[in-house]
């Protein structure tokens, strides 16, 4: 269900990446709480040509709709970035943009 | 476009409207009163002239009292009959003055400008003039209102479930009205960005500028126009905007755009039962108003044990307690207390001390006379004495005795 919303620019050499994820990012405890389903990311893993730029472990500490931002010097203008999310039941997403 | 007259009118509608929406939430129960029988019996009687209170075959649109306006134009204000001689009122505004305030659009698109921005484009300017308030892709922050995300989904009803949210305990969700969930019209994101974005200076962007950032917007919520979804080239222009639908557009009731929208109004209103479910506004006897049919129990409800032996008894009186003097503290300290201790407790703030021997014997190096005059007429950061210009001299030389004293070495 994790749609992504990315943008990616690169200056000088630096691509700056920022992106955001719906999810409900609802571990156990808010789930219970709030009587619905537990949603959360649990792994965001972003490539660019392929080879790992940035990869993180989530959970419901994050708050709902997750925004991510970081820089890395491993991409140029027309590659492509790529980034893939894992939920808490496995199910993963992918989502391309081009490096402007 | 409307004539300026018939304009105030809707602006008032709506308003009432909204009013009316909030007054009759609160309303429990129905008489099915009559409410001709609640106005005063000359309105009823009496031929509607100008400006009087009436009510005739109409009711006002929230239920209450009309006046007669003009024309057979009624409004729910008291038309003031003032004699306006000798009262200047200006000049006519110029038709260049007209059309530089005429700049609302409709949802039909009268009134929006020609221009065209792609959704690129209102990207960057919404990263460069948008973003610091209302957060990257519109999530929000620091206040500012939240402009994308929320559950755009409906139920059965074609209500978005997320405007049903209610803050009930603690993590449960308020409602989240964002462009996407609940906004109806898309032509008053344009006109609203034209005319108040960015909150720093406001009527700063052109008009292709808004309608790129209204497309970044709409593009962000995840709009679709014409069954078209919005990418990154994707250039709105006039034409396109009128044809957005959000999804919240059917959520505002009831109609009241256009010359009916009164009639609309009272229409609505004329059938709460079924409209809001508040049942028929009671207007007289309301004290034992019965339940929705009129004939059962009403639920009032009164204190059953009221608690009359208090102890110590209820009181009004407002002095305040009576101060206990400390004797263990002398006036000097007290007076320290107020004056100086704010600076002198700790090293922190510059000045020596109070309990700090060697601060205070680098001070009495100048004599003890000289101290005291230092902090009559003030020194180096310190104001004239202390910055508490109560203090009489001598009181100053009592706090100075009171701080040398207690920052002596102790036998």
């Amino acid at each position: 269900m994790a749609k992504m919303k990315i943008k990616a620019k690169e200056k000088k050499g630096v691509v700056k990446v920022k992106a955001m994820f719906t999810s409900l990012m609802a571990d156990k405890e808010e789930a219970e709480k709030k009587k619905i389903k537990v949603d959360y990311i649990r792994q965001i893993v972003a490539k660019i040509n392929g080879k790992v730029v940035y990869e993180v472990t989530t959970s419901g500490f994050m708050a709902e709709n997750p925004l991510i931002k970081f820089k890395t010097k491993g991409g140029k203008k027309g590659d492509k970035i790529e980034f893939t999310t894992t939920d808490n039941n496995g199910k993963t997403a992918t989502s391309k943009k081009k490096i402007k | 476009m409307f004539k300026l007259d018939r304009k105030s009118i809707l602006i008032g509608a709506s308003a009432f409207a909204s009013t009316a929406l909030l007054f009759t939430g609160c309303l429990s129960s129905s008489t099915g009163v009559d409410e001709k029988a609640s106005a005063p019996s000359n309105a009823i009687t009496a031929p509607s002239t100008l400006g009087e209170y009436a009510i005739k075959n109409k009711t006002a649109i929230d239920g209450g009292v009309t006046y007669v306006r003009a024309n057979g134009v009624e409004t729910a204000y008291a038309y003031n009959q003032q004699s306006t001689k000798g009262v200047s009122f200006g000049r006519r505004a110029t038709p260049n003055e007209i059309k530089a305030w005429d700049l609302d659009a409709l949802p039909d698109g009268t009134g929006l400008p020609e221009g065209e921005g792609t959704v690129e484009e209102g990207d960057e300017l919404y990263e460069a003039q948008c973003a610091s308030c209302h957060g990257e892709f519109g999530a929000g922050g620091k206040g500012y209102p939240q402009l994308t995300g929320g559950n755009q989904s409906k139920d059965e009803n074609g209500v978005v479930i997320t405007l049903k949210n209610q803050r009930v305990y603690g993590k449960t969700d308020a409602p989240k009205r964002t462009i996407g969930t609940y906004w109806p019209k898309a032509t008053t994101l344009f006109t609203y960005i034209r005319d108040a974005m960015p909150y720093a200076h406001p009527k700063s962007l052109t008009d292709n500028e808004t309608y790129a950032i209204t497309a970044y917007l709409l593009a962000q919520n995840g709009i679709k126009i014409d069954g078209e979804e919005m990418d990154e080239e994707y250039a709105l222009n006039k034409e396109k905007l009128v044809k957005v639908v959000l999804p919240n557009n059917n959520g505002f009731y009831p109609n009241i755009d256009g010359p009916n929208g009164p009639e609309n109004v009272r229409a609505f209103f004329a059938d709460r039962a079924k409209n809001i479910g508040a049942g028929v506004r009671c207007m007289k006897d309301c004290k034992d108003p019965g339940g929705q049919d009129g004939k059962t129990e009403a639920g009032v409800v009164k204190i059953k044990y009221e608690m009359s032996d208090v102890v110590p008894p209820y009181s009004t009186v407002r002095d305040l307690p009576p101060e206990v003097e400390d004797k263990t503290v002398s006036k000097a300290e007290k007076m320290y207390n107020q004056s100086c201790k704010l600076c002198h407790a700790t090293p922190q703030m510059g000045a020596p001390a109070v309990g700090d021997i060697d601060a205070w014997k680098d001070v009495l190096a100048k004599g003890f006379d000289k101290v005291v005059i230092n902090a009559i007429t003030g020194m180096g950061g310190m104001p004239p004495k202390g910055g508490n210009e109560d203090l009489t001299n001598t009181d100053v030389k009592l706090i100075v005795e009171f701080m040398v004293d207690s920052s002596k070495e102790k036998h």
